[in-house]
């Protein structure tokens, strides 16, 4: 199954957008390197749409008490309530414990379309 | 004299000085402030009800007068000969405090290096079985960690205790004092003294202070995770003195549940809290709630561990807890032995070790 699920110039990097998968409400984000990622739109915490959050970036785990490295902008995926980080280019593995992560969808692009499949 | 089937290490013993005590540990000018001037520190707390002795058992009194824990040889009788204790920690009575001291970090320092030698000479170089608390003036991080150069390096003292007043710890200008503690192979023990959990005032009854002492160990335990003190002194662990230990599995559930949402804040700390808890926060028992067996095994399943408790008597204070009396019946014996006595020796590095025959 393989379905368009938006063109490539509808994003810039570090914006994302709603769209749909089969029957599944997904986002797709654009990262800061200019590829695609899909995840199902909705936080793995308490079911928040995730494309009302934001990408962003975050403060990097730091070894120095007090220092705040806000690095990977663009790459950060946050949810709109309770700001719990996501990181769409590691699986959408959550920030604080990798354990976790949000549903992501396989994706590629092809003739300025991009694609979702599995 | 030590029963050997308990091998009890009590971390929570108070010895009480007089400051008639202190005068010949204390350098002019401050001697003269107690002699001359009747200078004492500014302990408010403004109950003296609430059990028939005020907050000390009755029967703990020395029988010549003098308050409860201020004699030796009567602690010895009432309390290691009677349990059979292998080891007791001194918590101390005396406490100079931030709140106790309206900022006059002279004094203060200087009471807090009288108290250590008179403790070091009166109490732990007087019985094998106890073990001290290194006293500081922390409010000043400077004159502290002086203080711990100069005793830290005894053998018997084993950590450095500090009040849970009107300071957070965890501030990092606090920090040279764990550094020093770290270097010494000292512990933190944490107590309350008047900790403000009623918006900084008192309440109108005691049992309202007192039932809500958890609250002001919440939010040391709180402050000193999130404040990163763990990440940066790997080495250092805390003892959690009479605050009891059943606030734990709320406290840990809900630092991991706000971790999750708030990393952000603290990039330094890359350990769910609880998982630091763990590693490098111990709990006294004392006061212990009445509970079932099953109530008691339920709050370490929540936990997630049995090994971060220690018990403690807290004698001579009124709500002292018994040995024999304070658990739930029916414990099993491994159970019984991490609580009494192995949480505390892992805890502890300065605590002799087990003999291979024990």
């Amino acid at each position: 199954m393989e379905e368009v699920v938006c063109r490539t110039e509808d994003l810039q990097p570090g914006e994302m957008m709603e769209s749909r998968f089969g029957k599944h409400e997904i986002v797709v984000c654009r990262a800061s390197d200019g590829h695609y990622y899909a995840f199902l739109n909705r936080c793995i915490h308490q079911g928040a749409p995730l494309s009302k959050g934001k990408l962003c970036g975050a403060p990097e785990p730091t070894d120095n008490l007090g220092e705040y490295k806000f690095e990977r902008d663009g790459d950060i995926l946050r949810c709109p309530w309770h700001g719990r980080e996501f990181d769409i280019r590691n699986k959408g593995c959550m920030l604080a414990n990798e354990k976790f992560k949000i549903k992501n969808f396989k994706v590629m692009e092809k003739n300025d379309e991009v694609i979702v499949y599995k | 004299m030590t029963n050997p089937k308990l091998h009890l290490i009590d971390t929570d013993i108070h010895e009480r000085v007089q400051y008639s005590q202190l005068l010949p540990y204390l350098p002019q000018p401050y001697r003269r402030y107690i002699e001359d001037c009747s200078w004492i520190q500014e302990k408010h707390m403004p109950f003296t009800q609430p059990a028939v002795a005020g907050v000390d058992r009755a029967d703990a009194v020395v029988p010549d007068g003098r308050p409860a824990g201020s004699d030796l040889p009567f602690m010895q009788s009432q309390l290691l000969d009677e349990i059979g204790h292998e080891f007791g920690i001194l918590t101390g009575a005396l406490d100079p405090s931030p709140s106790s001291m309206h900022g006059w970090y002279e004094m203060a320092t200087a009471l807090a290096s009288a108290y250590n030698d008179w403790q070091i000479e009166h109490w732990l170089e007087k019985d094998e079985r106890l073990y001290g608390s290194v006293h500081i003036a922390a409010q000043d991080p400077q004159g502290a960690v002086k203080e711990i150069e100069r005793v830290g390096s005894h053998k018997k003292m084993v950590q450095i205790l500090l009040p849970i007043d009107d300071k957070l710890w965890g501030d990092p200008y606090y920090h040279p004092i764990f550094e020093a503690a770290e270097k010494h192979d000292l512990m933190i023990g944490m107590h309350h003294n008047e900790p403000p959990v009623h918006y900084g005032k008192w309440p109108r009854y005691f049992i309202e202070w007192h039932t809500l002492i958890p609250v002001a160990h919440m939010t040391m335990v709180t402050n000193m995770v999130f404040n990163g003190v763990f990440e940066k002194f790997p080495k250092l662990k805390m003892m959690m003195i009479e605050g009891g230990f059943t606030y734990v599995p709320f406290l840990m559930r809900k630092m991991d549940q706000q971790y999750r949402d708030l990393r952000h804040e603290v990039p330094w700390i890359k350990r769910m809290p609880s998982d630091i808890i763990r590693k490098h926060i111990c709990f006294t028992t004392q006061p212990l709630e009445e509970m079932t067996k099953k109530e008691f095994l339920q709050t370490f399943e929540h936990m997630g561990t049995d090994e971060i408790v220690s018990f403690s008597t807290d004698y001579p204070h009124w709500d002292y807890d018994s040995p024999y009396e304070a658990l739930p019946k029916g414990l099993d014996e491994g159970l019984q032995r991490k609580l009494f006595s192995e949480n505390a020796r892992n805890f502890y590095p300065k605590l002799p070790q087990l003999k291979e025959e024990e």
